[in-house]
């Protein structure tokens, strides 16, 4: 229950109760607050005070528990000094929201805190009035007495980033879920000891360039020299260096490391990567049972808030897929989706090992047909970047996330040799998020605009992604990925792209509309080929 | 994919008993399949964002030596061909007058200008529109504009008025990555409600205007000597702008006359220092001399480009030469 009258007294007496000598003390507080309240059933003046109010003495307890009541109806409206330990006998207020206790107040009883904006007014056009002199003289106090950090202005704005910052239950729910819901992988460090590193190589047994063994005793003797050696290479990940004849380790690393062409002959350094099986094996069997334990967990989830409502138990559809020239496909036979990703070739006028679009060939894409309200996630690169906004414009979506993709090498390093970007070189890769409608389904903020993992085949793009898409809409929206190769098909999905094999469809409108265009084509192939013979 | 891993993760379970008798003989032997990690999977589970697992964010070019020799040398180059540093502390209202005076009063041009800084309360579109940037900015010139995001991705209407997309050609898209969501640059305020994913990043557009052939034109710029994203290193000084953005565009261009123009007040915390070689016009800037009399008797002293250094030549990337066409 919110004790009303104490609310009152803290608005009215605020800058008293803050200045010295109370210097805002709860514990003085409370007493002040107490024989106030005696003072007032004694002239039995107050018409409004209830049964509490009457009583002789309030408890410090109760005091403590009011102001903590009324601290919880709206946080922040009090602020404590010594907010870290908050024990009682030594809380001091150092901040009181005059207005949002006003409102409180007003909520309780209605018009009480009506002409407040009026009053100051009438108090400020009056300085010679006596009974504010007090209060001039505690503001000039406190000016003194305070150093720039907490000057009104400085607890104003960190009383607005407070607010700012806090997020609501909805953010904190969807991060529980995506927890919940994540698989656990195998996640092992990597050692960044360069040391480490290098006593590891000169011990490692290389064969063919594979590590096949690791003598514990070189380890164990070089443990002296080393500290704390043993232990890292059993539970992190080396990188042992591959040296071979022709390898002049004074040039540095070569640039394409792992995915080097001409390891036979690359005078650069190589690395192989190191790490026990023992720890590998352990690491996954925790994995493992991690997994299975909230497997169970799953199947209770309470916050089903955008998701399907049997969200456990329903499967997953297998993956589906359909071989066809994007550009010329009908888009209505596959109806309506919530995700659409599309990694298109764009033109950006350099030789690359594929074929390209014109850019009129994508923005005319009808990619406005698959969906009613969701989401876009368009991969673009250099120029394509403001034609890919502009497109996504013309689509009816809005950019509201840009997703850097940062590209690493074996060594979890960033790229940055090889002449990747025209005037700079490129690390990164642009991956820009539209939205359409106002999708209110959505588990947002469970991830950050950055992935970082490395670099693949020559424009695959990374697989993180598909685990951000499914915590964003959940496992059972419906997904389509446009110009996806085989490596793109997976379960929930829905592939389209020239380079798949053949099809594959499970949902039955979406085979029964496919065949009746497969029908209708030929239908009409057939008499434009007899027109022109 | 996702088939394959569950595969995977029921064989360990399988061979753990065997495994664990061949463990205790030799625990170092190696595993048989290479490992790699999911760091955004990580990112759910533990909350460390993925950055933080880059291994060269303290130093870009690790592992090559040929390319740290080329940056310290460029590093020394530009300082020794380098102004005194110079701030020019302006009122936001007022920048826009300022520098009108010293394009048509003092007839001052710059090779470089840099517009914006980590902040988000930046007032770079007005700044754009309300200011004749072509002449301020020589030809061929370079222009950075860093902001958040959602304020980069605003200038898009930029490109679209044909006034502006004649003078300038969006030529990169830069990226700063701060390093956690504790580090003076997260920029927390650009993520509203409307997010679907956390923004963790400041984005620069590097415009070019005149023309400049990277094949030909090595003594106006040095390309890919730097990459487009960098991530906060740790042992950063405390300032509103992280030094590497400085640092790109001294390495890329050899001019010698820089300004950056801060449109937003940094406060007292996050400095504005000022840097050799810049001057710096801002409402916070530590250091209030500059004169344009002496800037330009310094300029002419100095020359407006760094001279050719054949050691920096010899190192630095540059396009393969073209067979001569038969």
């Amino acid at each position: 229950m919110i004790n009303c009258e104490l609310v009152k007294y803290l608005v009215e007496n605020h800058n008293d109760l803050l200045a010295p000598p109370i210097s805002g003390r709860v514990e003085d507080i409370g007493i002040m607050f107490a024989t106030r309240n005696d003072a007032m059933s004694l002239d039995n003046e107050s018409a409004e005070s209830t049964g509490q109010a009457g009583q002789a003495g309030q408890k410090a307890d109760e005091f403590w528990n009011d102001l903590m009541n009324i601290e919880a109806i709206s946080p922040g409206c009090l602020s404590f000094a010594n907010s870290a330990d908050l024990s009682r006998q030594h809380a001091t207020i150092d901040y009181v929201d005059v207005e949002t206790l006003e409102i409180m107040h007003n909520c309780v009883v209605p018009g009480s805190f009506q002409r407040h904006s009026t009053r100051i007014e009438q108090n400020s056009s009056k300085p010679g009035n006596s009974a504010n002199s007090s209060s001039w003289s505690c503001r000039l106090h406190s000016i003194l007495e305070s150093h720039a950090a907490d000057t009104p202005n400085q607890q104003t704005l960190d009383r607005l980033n407070q607010a700012l910052s806090l997020k609501p239950a909805s953010y904190l729910l969807g991060r529980e879920r995506a927890r919940k819901f994540t698989r656990h992988a195998s996640f092992i460090p990597i050692c960044g000891n360069k040391n480490h590193c290098s006593v590891l190589s000169s011990i490692a047994a290389i064969s063919s360039n594979k590590v096949v063994a690791m003598d514990m005793n070189k380890v164990h003797a070089a443990e002296q020299d080393c500290p704390g050696l043993l232990k890292c290479a059993q539970s992190k990940i080396h990188y042992i260096s591959n040296l071979k004849p022709q390898t002049d380790a004074s040039l540095g690393d070569c640039s394409y490391l792992d995915t080097c062409h001409k390891l036979n002959s690359c005078r650069y350094v190589h690395y192989l990567q190191y790490l026990p099986e023992s720890l590998a094996q352990a690491t996954a069997i925790n994995v493992a049972q991690t997994n299975e334990a909230s497997a169970s967990k799953r199947h209770m989830c309470l916050y089903t808030q955008g998701l399907n409502c049997s969200v456990a138990s329903a499967p997953t559809l297998p993956a589906q897929w359909i071989q066809c020239d994007v550009r010329k496909f009908d888009f209505n036979i596959l109806g309506k989706f919530s995700v659409v990703v599309a990694d298109p070739a764009w033109n950006i006028r350099m030789n690359l090992p594929y074929g390209t679009c014109n850019d009129s060939e994508l923005t005319d894409l009808p990619l406005d047909l698959l969906q009613q309200e969701g989401i876009l996630f368009l991969w673009v690169t250099g120029r394509a970047i403001e034609v890919g906004k502009s497109s996504l414009q013309k689509w009816g979506y809005h950019v509201c996330n840009e997703i850097s993709w940062i590209k690493t090498n074996q060594l979890g390093r960033t790229i940055v040799t090889g002449r990747t970007g025209h005037w700079l070189n490129h690390s990164k890769e642009h991956l820009l998020v539209g939205v359409k409608g106002s999708p209110r389904w959505l588990n947002r903020q469970s991830d950050v605009d950055l992935i970082v993992s490395a670099s693949r085949e020559t424009s695959r793009k990374p697989d993180e992604l598909y685990g951000m898409i499914e915590r964003l809409v959940g496992p059972h929206a419906r997904k389509l990925e446009v110009f996806g190769r085989d490596h793109n098909t997976r379960p929930g999905w829905f592939t389209i792209g020239n380079q798949l094999n053949g099809d594959r469809i499970c949902e039955i409108d979406v085979k029964m509309k496919y065949n009746t265009y497969l029908q209708k084509q030929r239908s009409q192939s057939v008499p434009r080929y007899s027109t022109l013979a | 994919m996702t088939r394959l891993t569950m595969y995977s993760d029921h064989t360990p379970l399988k061979n753990a008993a065997e495994g664990s008798k061949k463990r205790r003989n030799n625990s170092l032997k190696p595993a048989a399949q290479p490992h790699s990690n999911d760091y955004t999977e990580h990112y759910v589970h533990t909350c460390l964002p993925p950055q933080k697992f880059v291994k060269n964010s303290e130093n870009q070019v690790e592992g090559y030596p040929n390319l740290q020799k080329l940056f310290r040398l460029k590093e020394k180059h530009v300082a020794r061909h380098a102004t005194k540093p110079y701030g020019c502390r302006v009122n936001i209202d007022e920048m826009c007058s300022t520098l009108n005076g010293w394009i048509y009063k003092h007839k001052l041009v710059f090779d470089v200008v840099m517009i914006g800084c980590l902040t988000d309360n930046q007032f770079i579109y007005p700044l754009l529109t309300s200011l004749p940037i072509d002449k301020l900015i020589s030809k061929p010139g370079f222009l950075f504009i860093w902001g958040s995001a959602q304020k980069i991705n605003e200038l898009t209407k930029l490109l679209q008025n044909d006034g502006w997309a004649k003078k300038f050609r969006k030529s990169e898209e830069l990226v700063f990555i701060p390093v956690d969501k504790s580090s003076p640059f997260y920029p927390g305020l650009d993520n509203n409600d409307e997010a679907l994913f956390e923004k963790m990043q400041w984005h620069c557009w590097m415009c070019i205007t005149g023309t400049v052939r990277r094949a030909t034109d090595g003594h106006l710029i040095h390309c890919n000597v730097d990459t487009d994203l960098n991530i906060e290193s740790e042992n950063l000084q405390n300032s509103a702008i992280p030094a590497h953005l400085y640092k790109i565009a001294e390495n890329f261009s050899t001019a010698t006359r820089r300004l950056h123009i801060i449109p937003a007040r940094t406060g007292t915390e996050t400095p504005v220092r000022v840097r050799p070689g810049w001057v710096i016009m801002s409402p916070d800037v530590i250091l209030n001399n500059f004169d344009s009399a002496k800037y330009q008797e310094e300029i002419s002293k100095l020359g407006t480009h760094l001279p050719t250094r054949s050691e920096i030549e010899v190192l630095r990337p540059k396009s393969p030469t073209q067979k001569k066409a038969t």
